[in-house]
């Protein structure tokens, strides 16, 4: 039975127009006071049913697609375990913490776990690089030993070649002379020979000659140079011999433009020479 | 035995002159089919809408927006006349219910209650928290409230697009006296206090308590079966 005392704070709770102390000693009572509770829920729900007492108002149909969109967003708290079957709230508490710490520790040491891991790959990335970084660094220390040996081998190179260019000159120049060996035409003096070199581009020549025998101090040896132009050989000079070897080198030139030359020969001639051959040949050439 | 059978209470000749005897109540009571009960299918109904919600049944929620969203926005537009605040508490009530479903229990009441605890609270606090608080509730109550100063239900609303439910409460709530009707509608929708009540109406708070206290008894009686 509740008395009419209770009825009336039942009913300013149930709009909830109790305060302070009033409020909290009417709460220890409904705690202990299950015909109270059930009074307290009637009212409840009666003064909830004032709301449709209100002047009439529809919502404007946006907000109906606001909410559920909202809804969307967020997701409904997991449901509770129900009173009485499993641990009360409180007693939950101890065991919430626990779980609580449990999962930051789960979540703090799978960071930890991700970060090394993260670090881990970082820094063999790292190693990978600074390794593909040496290599790359050898390579060009490589290719610059390799240029500076190719740059001496261009050098050593551009000498041989200057050195084989100089060569196939002086090949090619020798190829251009004219070299002649002259056969003793004397009986007295077989073994005497002589090399005539005839440098076309300069239009010189040398002669080289060994056992000859000395002469006479009012006669010369004269080199005759035949060019198929000319109905008479060409003098080349004349020229005299070391009287113990039989030998001279001398250099020289015709008197006349020389183009083609046929043959030398060697006469012995009167001291100065003469235009025109007179004496016999000692020396003549194929 | 549903819980309105057995508070209701019956017309006698034995009762006081006094008594708080609601002759709408009785006859709801009466006229009211026997076997069936639609208020507790409606509240099994709305117990398991919160349920599907609770397990991100957005259906559900859409179905119980349905049900609840014409009264409660009525409700909080009434207590603070403002649409776009009321809309405001409108969404977040839902989203509350939406959010907090699996706590729901039918044993402490029903959805529907709960609902309308949540945006009454909401659209009080809202309503203490105005710069001019003083202004609206000094001034403006009752008219501003939509209730003529004689304490009568408010006109302009067509019965006919009324609810079978807000019929009922306002049919209830006019047979009751007029001032236990106005200290009721006050105390619902105003966010007064006690104290705050009774100067408004210049009455002792003891006499305040009791229009409250027999108000909503009779209140209870009449709607058991309706709410």
């Amino acid at each position: 039975m509740i008395d009419e005392n209770h009825e009336e704070l039942a009913a300013l709770y149930a709009f909830d127009l109790l305060e302070g102390g009033e409020r909290e000693r009417f709460e220890s009572a409904l705690a202990s006071d299950p015909d109270l509770r059930r009074l307290v829920a009637q009212l409840r729900t009666t003064a909830a049913g004032l709301a449709h007492s209100a002047p009439e108002a529809t919502p404007p149909p946006e907000l109906r697609a606001r909410v559920l969109a909202s809804a969307e967003r967020s997701m409904p708290a997991t449901p509770a375990a129900p009173a009485g079957t499993l641990l009360r709230f409180p007693a939950l508490v101890p065991w919430l913490a626990a779980a609580g710490l449990g999962i930051t520790a789960l979540w703090a040491g799978r960071g930890y776990l991700d970060a090394v891991s993260e670090n881990r790959t970082l820094r063999e990335q790292q190693q990978a690089q600074q390794a593909s970084l040496e290599q790359v660094r050898s390579q060009l220390e490589e290719s610059r030993r390799k240029l500076a040996d190719s740059g001496r081998e261009v050098a050593e190179s551009g000498r041989k070649i200057a050195e084989l260019e100089s060569k196939l000159k002086t090949e090619g120049d020798l190829a251009h002379f004219k070299i002649a060996t002259l056969a003793s035409m004397l009986g007295n003096s077989p073994e005497a020979l002589a090399v005539a070199v005839w440098d076309p581009a300069r239009e010189e020549g040398i002669l080289t000659v060994s056992k000859l025998p000395a002469l006479a101090k009012d006669k010369d040896y004269q080199l005759w140079v035949v060019d198929t132009q000319y109905p008479a050989p060409v003098s080349g000079g004349v020229f005299v011999v070391d009287p113990v070897t039989g030998e001279a080198r001398v250099k020289f030139h015709g008197d006349k433009p020389i183009r083609s030359i046929a043959k030398f020969a060697v006469s012995l001639e009167r001291k100065g020479g003469v235009p025109l051959r007179e004496g016999p040949i000692v020396l003549l050439s194929p | 035995m549903s819980l309105a059978l057995q508070n209701t209470r019956l017309p006698s000749p034995w009762m006081g002159a006094d008594s708080d005897w609601n002759p709408l109540a009785w006859f709801v009571e009466m006229t009211s089919p026997g076997q069936a009960d639609p208020q507790e299918d409606r509240t099994r109904a709305n117990a398991a809408l919160l349920r599907r919600m609770a397990g991100g049944d957005r259906d559900a929620l859409a179905e119980l927006y349905d049900q609840f969203s014409r009264p409660l926005y009525a409700t909080a537009r009434h207590i603070l006349n403002d649409s776009a605040e009321a809309q405001d508490v409108v969404h977040d009530v839902f989203l509350a219910l939406w959010e907090n479903a699996a706590t729901f229990d039918s044993g402490r009441g029903a959805a529907f209650s709960w609902a309308v605890t949540l945006t009454r609270n909401r659209a009080i606090d809202r309503l203490r928290t105005r710069a001019n608080r003083a202004r609206l509730l000094g001034n403006s109550v009752p008219g501003d409230l939509g209730y003529d100063e004689d304490g009568s239900l408010l006109g302009g609303d067509s019965r006919a697009d009324l609810g079978d439910r807000a019929v009922a409460v306002r049919s209830a709530l006019a047979a009751l006296p007029a001032e236990q009707q106005r200290t009721l509608e006050l105390a619902f929708f105003s966010g007064l206090t006690q104290k705050e009540i009774a100067e408004k109406l210049s009455e002792p708070i003891g006499t305040v308590k009791a229009r409250i206290r027999r108000g909503l008894l009779k209140l209870r009686d009449a709607l058991a079966d309706r709410l």
